[in-house]
């Protein structure tokens, strides 16, 4: 522990907004990363959204208390406040669509095994389970009924063909490297080791970039 | 020939993708299809069946190869009817993230259609005029009333508004329909046909959505 961080727990005010500001760049960042991904991410276990509903709530409740006054800075304020919040509100918007968008393309997949399972966040559980179970029953209605008992299954792998569709995992991507690092990179033809600087914007497979991501040697761009 | 129906139906799912309304229901194209299937089961069960159990392939070449035709022409009519299916409950799934009561549209859409052929085209009768079939109805219900759920764990985002990133917090609108009078933090706005507004951007973004106003740059 230095000096700054010292006078950061000292001083209220700078320590309330950093921890905002990092709220913000969390949740930008994540937003990033979960729309060039092909792949759901990790949903955000440090109730990084819990804080970000509040904090919206907080200011629509802000701005509520500030409509009444007719006094123009007060206007001038409200306006960049309110532009704040929806902008605010975009993100937390498009970061939850992304999310749906990949989980009702491959509910099946996100629904199989345990591990997949722990990247949804609990509503988005309850909805990807109900949403499945939904169309299983549009399906049964419609068709699925009349068939023989043993072609009713969703699931089936006979004949080496999973019916369970998985995102491509070997998509390119677009990662920055926020440290010094070798990168391997798997290829068509070769696979290749890159010794790559800090800055340095990669494009690679979504499978060899997923460790550098998750290790916090490189973020997606 | 095995199959063919199967085609038709994957077809007209892919033509479905490209149309901004939803085609109708095959109804009969889908029965035949499980009828088909049906079928080709019976045949598997009588070919299996004076063998009790005891069906041996490489005895029995020939028979063996008609088995996993057979088999393989089902699971294909399965996958067809799944992804007819599939594509139409994603576009169905859209319309209600949109916002518009798909029950509501699709019934327009045949009144739409009869108009234009005149008053002799659409002479079906009673139910049978959606182009939705009762299955998608249900479906479609259900899953608002889910979509609902999931959107009121996040009531201050409005998950179904602009995916758009905002830019000006008020916008220029035009008004296209009457819509009556709303309130806004700025006071009461009585939108009649032909007007022009300039509004906040939250406050009327569900109207431009169902086509009340549009918006101006």
């Amino acid at each position: 522990m230095d000096i700054d961080d010292i006078l950061r727990e000292v001083d209220p005010a700078s320590h309330g907004i950093s921890l905002e500001t990092r709220d913000l760049q969390a949740l930008t960042r994540l937003w990033v990363a979960e729309r060039s991904a092909p792949e759901l991410l990790n949903w955000p276990a440090d109730g990084l959204f819990e804080r970000v509903n509040s904090k919206i709530k907080s200011q629509i409740e802000r701005i509520e208390d500030m409509t009444g006054d007719m006094d123009p800075k007060t206007n001038f304020a409200l306006i960049v406040i309110q532009t704040e919040l929806e902008r605010y509100k975009f993100l937390v918007r498009s970061y939850l669509r992304t999310r749906i968008a990949k989980i009702d393309k491959h509910t099946l997949h996100y629904l199989s095994t345990e591990t997949l399972r722990q990247r949804l966040s609990p509503t988005e559980l309850a909805y990807a389970t109900r949403h499945q179970a939904l169309l299983h029953n549009h399906y049964l209605s419609s068709f699925l009924s009349s068939f023989p008992q043993r072609l009713q299954n969703l699931n089936d792998t006979a004949g080496n063909v999973s019916m369970i569709d998985a995102p491509d995992l070997d998509t390119a991507v677009f990662v920055r490297l926020l440290r010094d690092k070798d990168v391997f990179g798997r290829g068509t033809d070769v696979d290749t080791i890159l010794p790559a600087a800090n800055g340095d914007v990669l494009i690679l497979r979504w499978s060899s970039a997923k460790g550098l991501v998750e290790d916090g040697d490189a973020e997606l761009v | 020939m095995y199959g063919d129906l199967g085609i038709k139906l994957v077809q007209h799912a892919k033509r479905t993708q490209n149309l901004a309304h939803l085609p109708p229901y095959q109804t009969e194209l889908v029965r035949a299809v499980t009828r088909e299937v049906r079928d080709l089961n019976k045949d598997v069960d009588d070919l299996l069946e004076p063998f009790q159990g005891s069906f041996d392939p490489s005895e029995d070449q020939a028979i063996a190869y008609t088995l996993l035709v057979n088999h393989i022409s089902m699971r294909r009519n399965k996958r067809c009817l799944l992804a007819y299916h599939r594509t139409r409950t994603d576009k169905l799934e859209e319309l209600v993230w949109n916002g518009v009561d798909v029950v509501d549209l699709s019934g327009q859409q045949v009144r739409d259609a009869g108009a234009s052929r005149g008053s002799t085209g659409v002479a079906s009768g009673d139910g049978s005029t959606s182009s939705l079939s009762p299955q998608e109805e249900d479906y479609v219900r259900q899953y608002g009333d889910l979509l609902a759920a999931y959107k009121g764990q996040w009531t201050d985002i409005d998950l179904t508004g602009s995916l758009e990133p905002p830019r000006d917090l008020f916008i220029d609108v035009r008004v296209l329909k009457d819509a009556g009078e709303i309130q806004t933090e700025y006071g009461a706005i009585t939108l009649t046909k032909n007007s022009q507004f300039y509004v906040r951007q939250g406050d009327v973004e569900r109207l431009i959505a169902q086509g009340y106003l549009q918006k101006l740059s």
